[in-house]
């Protein structure tokens, strides 16, 4: 398969409002678990939910009016390695302090700490493919129970019906809790952000943010691929590994020579392209309002980014697949891998909060947040 | 209620958290641990130039009940958040 200059630029235009949008909302996938569990704090989970329901009426409309097939859908192999992967994908970004969008929208906002954290997500895809090849293979084959992915779009159902249901559960869950004025002055405040300039203001409502993405994601699955992050970083790696020990060292190595199948030589492709210009729309949205600064990090934080990236290059690779793709093209796609993985990772979340940053739980216990002194 | 910047700017901090650098969940962190050690009624004022921190620690302390947010300054890229031990 040859790609010809127009995937290029679609990508490069998917990844710069990717950018844009994820830095003007703050959007936090680590935040929207961990603040929750941690001071009960739902604001960044509420614009995850959004942006779960709209990629779940997206793909289920996309697929009805034959826009897209089931066999375009994200699917990977179902079994224990989704929830291991999940799991250690959540330490990791707990510790790291982002998810795979977070580093990158930050590393263009200037922060040197997700700079660092994307080197060491790299070095683990890599680290991750030579020990798949030549020992984790037959470690991790034993631990699925499908070789091949499984959607519940592929159930003889109507397209649409799982996801207007599953969002009318979630509308109906809303509606008990907030009341149906309570939602009309959501929808209000979360437009509220954009009035006046809005490229120029330093924060938009993740509600509405969430929906631009969902949108925006919807049309790259017709017109592109699915986003993913995780997998194209590994690439990019790749590519840089390949500078230094030729082309036939990374073509010697089964897994990575599996993820340069559809390309005709070992290079970039509108994939890494799209989130190298991720980290440019951050950068420039940041730059609008202003926020854009160096940011070195203290060097008591340093093994947190190394450590916590090392691990979610690793896991990305066990799950597979970062925060971006399960959520979005996975739960979109109603792969059920992915709500492995989630499930996963939200374990994985708590874990690190609880026991690695000892953050005062008051979403389980009322404690007198009494935590360890030392963090 | 938050204070205006001016009225903010008169307030003498009992205890200054400087959280320069810093990235969430250390920010917070950081904040939770001052005023663990702050008495009712003393001010805490985190420095930090992580925006989210803006957003994440006045949301903490207001729905925990630990803290009153008596306001934000944003200057230059870093921001100052007063907070009121309850």
């Amino acid at each position: 398969m040859f790609f010809i200059i127009d995937m290029f630029i679609l990508a490069s235009i998917f990844g710069f409002l990717y950018g844009f949008l994820l830095q003007k909302a703050d959007f936090c996938f680590t935040a929207s678990i961990r603040d929750w569990i941690s001071v009960r704090d739902s604001r960044i989970g509420k614009g995850v939910l959004v942006l779960i329901a709209t990629a779940l009426v997206g793909w289920g409309l996309v697929l009805t009016l034959g826009l897209a097939t089931v066999e375009k859908l994200w699917t990977v192999p179902v079994g224990f390695s989704n929830l291991i992967g999940g799991v250690l994908f959540g330490i990791g970004m707990t510790i790291a302090g982002s998810c795979a969008s977070g580093a990158l929208y930050r590393a263009g906002m200037g922060y040197i700490q997700f700079w660092i954290v994307i080197a060491c997500m790299m070095i683990g895809n890599i680290l991750f493919a030579f020990i798949y090849n030549p020992w984790a293979q037959s470690a991790i084959e034993p631990l699925l129970v499908t070789d091949q992915g499984y959607s519940l779009y592929q159930l003889n159902l109507p397209f649409l019906l799982l996801p207007l249901l599953i969002v009318g559960i979630m509308l109906l869950l809303a509606v008990r809790q907030f009341g149906w004025k309570g939602i009309a002055s959501g929808i209000k405040d979360s437009i509220q952000d954009v009035k006046g300039n809005p490229f120029t203001k330093s924060h938009w409502d993740i509600r509405f943010v969430a929906v631009l993405i969902g949108i925006i994601a919807t049309v790259q699955f017709v017109v592109m691929s699915s986003l993913s992050i995780t997998g194209p970083e590994t690439r990019i790696a790749s590519v840089l590994l390949s500078f230094v020990f030729g082309e036939d060292f990374i073509l010697q190595n089964t897994y990575l020579n599996g993820m340069f199948a559809d390309f005709p030589v070992i290079g970039i492709g509108p994939e890494e392209t799209l989130i190298i210009f991720m980290i440019f729309g951050a950068f420039v949205s940041a730059l609008l309002s202003k926020s854009f600064k160096i940011r070195k990090p203290k060097a008591s934080r340093l093994p947190y980014a190394i450590g916590g990236g090392l691990l979610m290059g690793v896991a990305s690779r066990i799950a597979p697949g970062c925060n971006i793709a399960n959520i979005i093209p996975g739960v979109g796609g109603m792969s059920l891998s992915s709500i492995i993985v989630i499930f996963g990772m939200v374990i994985g979340v708590f874990i690190a909060t609880a026991y690695i940053f000892k953050m005062p739980l008051l979403l389980f216990q009322k404690m007198d947040f009494d935590f360890d002194e030392n963090m | 209620m938050a204070l205006t910047k001016e009225e903010l700017s008169v307030i003498e901090p009992d205890h200054l958290v400087d959280g320069i650098g810093e990235v969430c969940p250390h920010t917070l962190n950081i904040a939770l641990k001052a005023l663990k050690k702050a008495k009712p009624g003393e001010v805490v004022v985190e420095v930090t130039d992580h925006s989210i921190a803006t957003k994440t620690i006045p949301a903490a302390v207001k729905m925990n009940k630990i803290a009153e947010v008596l306001g934000i300054v944003s200057e230059n890229g870093e921001y100052k958040i007063y907070l009121k031990k309850l």
